[in-house]
């Protein structure tokens, strides 16, 4: 039983499942392994940032326990967590490494649930000095790359269970408050605001009208739950829990 | 004794059936009361799944063979004690419930017989198995497409039946699951006549033409229910592009099963 993200390169995919050990933990605990563990592997003090994961290979399992605090009270996971490298999505490296994407495929397919990360599109960052636009798809190509997402859940990955689809770097969005987001969103084990339709209502009305057509094609899928859509960011703690707390309700308790 | 079978296509709602069933384990409705009482931890866990699930707004996983599944006995099994009362001065009826929860896919897929001592074969034989009383099918889906395909199915089960000799002594409660959608929600009082004989008449054929009159039973039933007696919105939200084929329970406080027990009263009934 695994957890695998997926997205393209530098969407924040490792950071994201880096982060999510973060002792700063509300309602999701990495048990093991251990924050500083992780960092001294995936992050690089020098650049200031994680590493960016080589696609030498196209799987990286760790195995992770993770404690989830949901309603019926809290729940023990053990599960893999497996990180992919954004290049694999290239078509170019799908050609010359057929093993490796099957490699890739197998995993995926195993998986109890996806984590697909997405990135914001340029017309809706924020200005700032600081970030290169250029950094960033376009509205259009962020739209198109979601008919090829479509594509592969049609095609290479019908049987996934829980695709837990993730905007992430939601500091970047021009006029989102992190803070204020967080408080909409807020998950509570017993009397939350919203519940997890309410939560994917909000979140898909605001940011992913633009595709709204392909979402309905991965809902179409004869198997398997409804995408459900989220917003992430490395910078809220909040946030960054919540696919794990919708995900967390499907995984099997620890035996 | 008392060991009742629950099977139907894929996403007919079995898996949430049984968990509103544990959920509401001491419902007093205006229809019936009855008491349920989990006897195993698989049990147990269903409740929890209610509450982290259903009752948070988000669906019951669909149940199916993979990683963990290989043979029925992989499948997850739940075992209750249910009692059904009636009214001050009739005795309750007390069953036992024991289902195993099969996944929908391989209930389809009984019309591809070549498979010999697979999960298939065996879920088969647990279903019609001597110690088995009856079965509770659940269908959820009524275009014309579908009733040919489900008329065909039940054709090869009552074969099946046949080849075990459980034709003439087996009960089945045909069940159209999740009627609270507001083109059904008036036929649930005579489902027999105004839903299946409506929307599904091959399958309705095909099982009045095979089984005795005494051991068939038309129910109609919704986990999720209507938002209140004099309210009849459906208390569901369909995930946006899934056809009504997934759906979400809309206000949890008003939650109120419609005839959930019914089909397991009539099967249990000595
Ligand atoms: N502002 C902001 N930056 C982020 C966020 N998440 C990740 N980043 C940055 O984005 C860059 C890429 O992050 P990674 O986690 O390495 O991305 P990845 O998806 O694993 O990339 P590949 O391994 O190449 O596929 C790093 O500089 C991160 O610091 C976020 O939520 N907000
Ligand atoms: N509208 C409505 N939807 C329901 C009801 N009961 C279940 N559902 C939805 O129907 C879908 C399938 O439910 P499941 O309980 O997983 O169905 P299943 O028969 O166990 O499916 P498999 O395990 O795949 O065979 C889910 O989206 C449920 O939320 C109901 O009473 N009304
Ligand atoms: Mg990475
Ligand atoms: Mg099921």
């Amino acid at each position: 039983m695994s957890i695998i993200y997926i997205g393209d390169r530098e969407t924040g995919k490792t950071s994201l499942a880096l982060e999510l050990a973060n002792p700063s933990s509300q309602n999701v605990h990495v048990l093991y392994p251990p924050y500083s563990q992780l960092k001294a592997l995936l992050y690089r003090d020098d650049l200031g940032r994680t590493q960016s994961t080589d696609a030498n290979l196209a799987t990286y399992d760790r195995n992770i326990e993770v404690e989830v605090t949901l309603p019926a009270g809290s729940k023990k996971i053990h599960t893999t967590w497996i990180d992919t490298p954004g290049e694999i999505w290239r078509s170019s490296w799908q050609k010359t490494n057929p093993e490796l994407w099957n490699t890739f495929l197998e995993a995926a397919r195993n998986s109890e649930g996806v984590l697909l990360i997405v990135p914001p599109y340029r017309e809706i960052i924020r200005p700032d000095d600081r970030i290169d636009l250029d950094d960033f798809v376009t509205q259009q190509q962020w739209i198109h790359r979601f008919d090829r997402w479509v594509d592969f859940f049609q095609h290479d990955c019908p049987r996934i269970k829980h695709i837990a689809l993730c905007l992430n770097k939601a500091d970047l969005i021009c006029g989102v408050d992190l803070k204020q987001e967080a408080q909409q969103l807020a998950y509570h084990p017993y009397n939350a605001r919203k519940n997890w339709m309410q939560r994917h209502d909000y979140v898909f009305k605001r940011f992913f009208q633009p595709v709204r057509s392909q979402l309905a094609q991965l809902n179409q899928r004869a198997s398997g739950l409804a995408v459900k859509c989220f917003i992430t960011s490395i910078q809220n703690r909040e946030l960054l829990e919540l696919p794990w707390i919708y995900l967390g309700t499907y995984l099997q308790h620890e035996s | 004794m008392g060991n009742i079978c629950i099977i139907g296509p894929r996403a007919s709602g079995k898996t949430t059936y049984l968990a509103g069933l544990s959920y509401f384990n001491d419902y007093a409705g205006s229809r019936s009361s009855y008491k349920v009482q989990p006897l195993n931890d698989d049990a147990c866990q269903l409740v929890e799944m209610a509450e982290n699930t259903i009752l948070q707004g988000s669906s019951i996983a669909p149940t199916r063979l993979g990683d963990r599944i290989h043979t029925v006995d992989d499948l997850p099994y739940y075992s209750f004690q249910i009692e059904i009362r009636k009214g001050l001065f009739k005795p309750p009826n007390i069953l036992q419930l024991n289902v195993r929860d099969y996944p929908g896919e391989v209930f389809e897929k009984i019309l591809q017989t070549n498979h010999e001592d697979t999960i298939y074969t065996e879920f088969i034989d647990e279903c019609l198995m001597a110690d088995v009383e009856g079965c509770l099918l659940l269908f959820t889906e009524w275009e014309s497409s579908k009733d040919a395909f489900y008329s065909k199915l039940l054709s090869r089960f009552i074969a099946m039946m046949d080849e075990r000799d459980r034709l003439k002594n087996y009960r089945l409660a045909v069940a159209m699951s999740k009627c609270e959608r507001g083109e059904i929600w008036p036929g649930r009082l005579d489902p027999e006549t105004d839903l299946f004989g409506v929307y599904l008449k091959k399958t309705l054929k095909t099982l009045k033409g095979k089984l005795p009159p005494q051991n068939l039973r038309f129910f109609a039933m919704s986990t999720f229910g209507v938002l209140g007696r004099y309210d009849p919105r459906p208390n569901r939200i369909d995930d946006y592009g899934s056809g009504g084929r997934a759906s979400v329970l809309r206000d949890s406080p008003r939650w109120n099963p419609y005839n959930l027990i019914e089909p397991l009263d009539w099967l249990h009934r000595s």
